[in-house]
């Protein structure tokens, strides 16, 4: 019990923290692009209304887990596909580099034509960033995979799909599993970006458009938003590491415990 | 947030020296530089709009004010505003409606020169409300259609809803979407958007496909001003001799641009990367050396019925 | 993965060779859709127009100035990022309860986009080139710190009970254990945060401009319709992203030249 307590203090130890010096740091501030942190809590409860969870943060949730499930899963095919043949690796590695290095907001005439200005666009655009880091790792995974596990796989003529789930997959899952969470929060961000392309709705939508109409803490209010999504994403995403991971976990704790 | 500024805390002092270093960009602030000019930065877009400004730098008018220039260009407004309100710039350029509604917000700022209008000319602006398809001939038709604005709820969707409520029809009915300019063109080609609100230099190249004008600002007022020149209350209080000084290199500025069109046709070929040929062919704004108090009112009031501004905005306080 | 691990070199297996083989036919599909008019070659020129007019900026001296200062941003901002990514990742990864204690904070700060922080980072600062810096680190710290703290805790449980036995102290392990295990972690996380930093660098000089760099003269390029030099432009900032690839290649090359992954392709 008193460790949960502990665990829990320690979890919200910082946070705590962290808004009290806020809360006094930006009393009384008079900077028009700083508000205090209590004008910022004001507004809260009346800007991020029911009404406009339904009109503005549903939809842009819909898109995320969308554009991020396409990232994920097109991030560790591409990626077993590239790390695990060398050649083709060569042959793509520079080009992906090229079109990493692209800042997204450049392609906005590309995307209009291809895919028009509706949700398929803004997916396409959780997708064009999120899926960088599921890629990287994942070849980077599946090239560092153990040379002796290989080697026997190869003695007990283990190959096909067998072998990509059960040496593959698994060997670079702790690095896959890195990728993922870093795309969980580009997503966000990419979310946002794809949001002032052609939008009416949407979280980064309503975030900006506090900004041009220089409603300052109704835009802080809705960065708060942004954060706090982050937060529970990723703690749903540790749920499902976890479930996914498990055997690396529990390889890893025993080896903690064994201490 | 705190760790945000933490981040910035060791970036600037980790950068402190190196930055300096380098030199290029250390010595912002308004400090008189050594031959006494005011060392003076102004935020502006790299448009058409600005071109006197640049006219007025080229032929010494600032100079004459003991006002040493340095323009640096921005995308759009967003950086601007809170760099004037900071003091990174001393004067920005920005469009009208968003400097309304900054001043209800109390936005510590205020205009201080006119930045330009449309003309006289509701055919013959420099900017244009166009249309691809025939069936659509006035701003009535574009009930139940998409336009595509450069921001929302600003000066061009209130525009166009003004267009189209002159015309008799129903603005809520006019649906908005927000797509730059230079994106615009390629919009209504694939047919995602309706119609377009453009200006110079993509109004003439998009006219040159054949499409079709059925609005602009000119037709909302004719003069309309769209732009102004600002600056920080801060810097009105601390240094009112030099934004008078700046006021007036500007009014020269802008009376110079108006007399010479040919000469502001080849000044943007400096600062931008229009082709001297498609300089030529373009309209220009019309450079009002003064703001224009009776078109700003209408603007104001415009934004009022749209629900952007609660109460009309305080115009002869905001412009001079 | 079939052929065997030993590195069979023949001339088609040049790694080069194939990355330009790899650019080379990309470049030719934009040559040839627009063309076949597959996209409006009005919006997105083919490749010789975009090559045409990138040749065209070579000839220009401001062009340079700006390719050194977009550089110059740009390996500042990362070199920061990657340093404070480093440092605070092992000093978080090593301690179990800063982990925990820091972890909602991180899953907080890191999704707050940067057009976001913009007013913010412009009111900070009094040089626009301190304000781009500031997007561009936060921006590029993130992926840096979320690797290495991966990478701190996938040590392996035999090598870390190998280097208690053998009583390796605190620095010895930090060196010879945490730090080895990291570094793939950590190289991924350059080549991530590069990206990154090129692409926010681009972006804040577009948006905040007064640095003179490569993305202010988009925004130029884009409101002048000069369509060509727009992709010109945004063509070097995808070789810049090549160039840095490769020189975090190299690097890993010589820094990880014992890992599987590096040791496979290079045999020593």
């Amino acid at each position: 019990m008193s460790r949960a307590l502990g665990r829990a203090g320690l979890l919200l130890g910082l946070p705590v923290i962290l808004l009290v010096t806020w809360w006094f740091a930006s009393a009384g501030s008079k900077s028009f692009y700083q508000p205090p942190l209590e004008t910022i809590i004001k507004v809260f409860p009346a800007t991020w209304t029911a009404a406009r969870f339904r009109s503005d943060v549903l939809p842009s949730l819909g898109r995320l887990f969308l554009g991020y499930g396409l990232a994920v899963l097109l991030g560790i095919v591409l990626g077993v596909l590239i790390g695990a043949h060398r050649r083709l690796r060569a042959l793509v590695e520079p080009l992906l580099e090229f079109l990493r290095a692209i800042p997204p907001p450049v392609l906005v005439p590309i995307l209009i034509l291809v895919a028009g200005l509706g949700d398929p666009t803004k997916v396409l655009v959780i997708v064009s960033g999120g899926i960088w880091p599921v890629l990287l790792n994942t070849v980077e995974g599946v090239r560092g995979v153990d040379q002796v596990l290989a080697d026997t796989c190869r003695t007990y003529r283990i190959c096909g799909w067998l072998r990509m789930r059960t040496f593959i997959l698994r060997a670079a899952s702790p690095q896959i599993v890195v990728g993922a969470r870093q795309a969980l929060s580009i997503s966000i961000i990419m979310m946002v970006i794809g949001e002032l392309l052609g939008a009416t709705n949407g979280l980064g939508y309503t975030v900006v458009q506090f900004q041009r109409g220089f409603e300052i803490p109704e835009m802080w209010s809705g960065v708060f938003v942004l954060g706090l999504l982050g937060v529970l994403l990723s703690l749903a995403f540790t749920l499902v590491e976890r479930r996914v991971l498990s055997w690396y976990h529990g390889v890893r704790a025993a080896e903690r415990s064994g201490r | 947030m705190l760790r945000t500024r933490f981040i910035a805390l060791l970036a600037v002092t980790a950068l402190a020296a190196t930055t300096s270093a380098c030199g290029s960009d250390d010595s912002s602030d308004a400090a008189p530089a050594t031959g006494g000019a005011d060392k003076v930065k102004v935020g502006v877009i790299p448009i058409v709009d600005v071109a006197p400004i640049y006219l007025g730098k080229a032929k010494g008018f600032f100079t004459k004010q003991n006002v040493d220039l340095s323009l640096e260009q921005a995308q759009g407004g967003a950086a601007i505003v809170p760099a004037v309100v900071s003091g990174q710039y001393q004067f920005g350029f920005s469009n009208v409606v968003s400097l309304m509604i900054g001043q209800s917000k109390n936005v510590p700022i205020k205009a201080v020169a006119n930045g330009n209008n449309a003309t006289a000319d509701a055919a013959k602006d420099f900017s244009g409300l166009l249309v691809k398809d025939s069936a659509i001939t006035r701003p009535k038709d574009l009930e139940g259609k998409t336009v595509a604005s450069n921001t929302l709820k600003n000066i061009v969707d209130t525009s166009v809803k003004d267009l189209v409520r002159k015309d008799g029809g129903d603005p809520s009915k006019v649906k908005f979407v927000e797509i730059a300019f230079p994106d615009m063109a390629a919009a209504l080609d694939a047919n995602r958007v309706q119609a377009i609100f453009v200006v110079e230099p993509f109004l003439t190249s998009a006219k040159a496909k054949g499409w079709k004008q059925i609005g602009s600002f000119a037709a909302v007022s004719p003069s309309l001003q769209v732009a102004a020149y600002f600056t920080s209350q801060q810097l009105l209080g601390e240094k009112a001799d030099l934004v008078k000084r700046f006021s007036a290199a500007m009014k020269e500025s802008l009376a110079y641009a108006d007399a010479h069109p040919d000469e502001v046709r080849q000044i943007v070929t400096t600062y931008t990367t229009i082709k001297a040929e498609a300089a030529a062919a373009m309209t220009l704004p019309k450079f009002a050396p003064d703001m224009d108090k009776t078109s700003l009112d209408t603007m104001s009031n415009l934004l009022v019925q749209e629900g952007l501004l609660a109460a009309p905005a305080d115009t002869a306080k905001l412009f001079q | 993965m079939t052929t065997p691990r030993v590195a069979r070199r023949r001339a088609g297996d040049n790694p080069a060779l194939l990355g330009l083989v790899g650019i080379l036919a990309f470049a030719a599909l934009l040559e040839v859709l627009p063309r076949a008019g597959v996209l409006p070659a009005e919006y997105l020129p083919p490749t010789s127009r975009i090559v045409s007019a990138l040749l065209d900026e070579f000839g220009r001296g401001s062009f340079w100035q700006a390719v050194g200062g977009t550089i110059t941003t740009w390996l500042l901002g990362l070199v920061i990022a990657v340093v404070a990514g480093i440092v605070l990742g092992i000093v978080i990864g090593s301690v179990p309860a800063l982990r925990l204690a820091t972890a909602s904070t991180v899953e907080f700060l890191r999704p707050i986009p940067s057009v976001a922080l913009l007013p913010l980072a412009v009111v900070l600062f009094s040089a626009p080139i301190r304000s781009i810096l500031l997007l561009v680190v936060y921006a590029s710290f993130w992926p840096v710190l979320i690797q290495v703290l991966h990478g701190v805790t996938d040590i392996d449980p035999v090598a870390r009970e190998t280097a208690l036995s053998y009583r390796l102290d605190r620095w010895r392990r930090a060196r010879y254990l945490v730090w080895p295990t990291t570094l793939p972690y950590v190289m991924t996380g350059i080549r991530l945060a590069a990206s990154v930093a090129l692409v926010l660098t681009i972006t804040g000089e577009l948006l905040i401009g007064g640095t003179k760099g490569i993305g202010e003269r988009i925004a130029v390029a884009q409101s002048s319709i000069t369509v060509p030099s727009m992709y010109a432009l945004i063509v070097v900032s995808g070789l810049i992203g090549v160039l840095a690839n490769v020189a975090t290649r190299r690097a890993e090359r010589l820094v990880l030249a014992w890992h599987p992954a590096v040791r496979r392709e290079f045999p020593l």
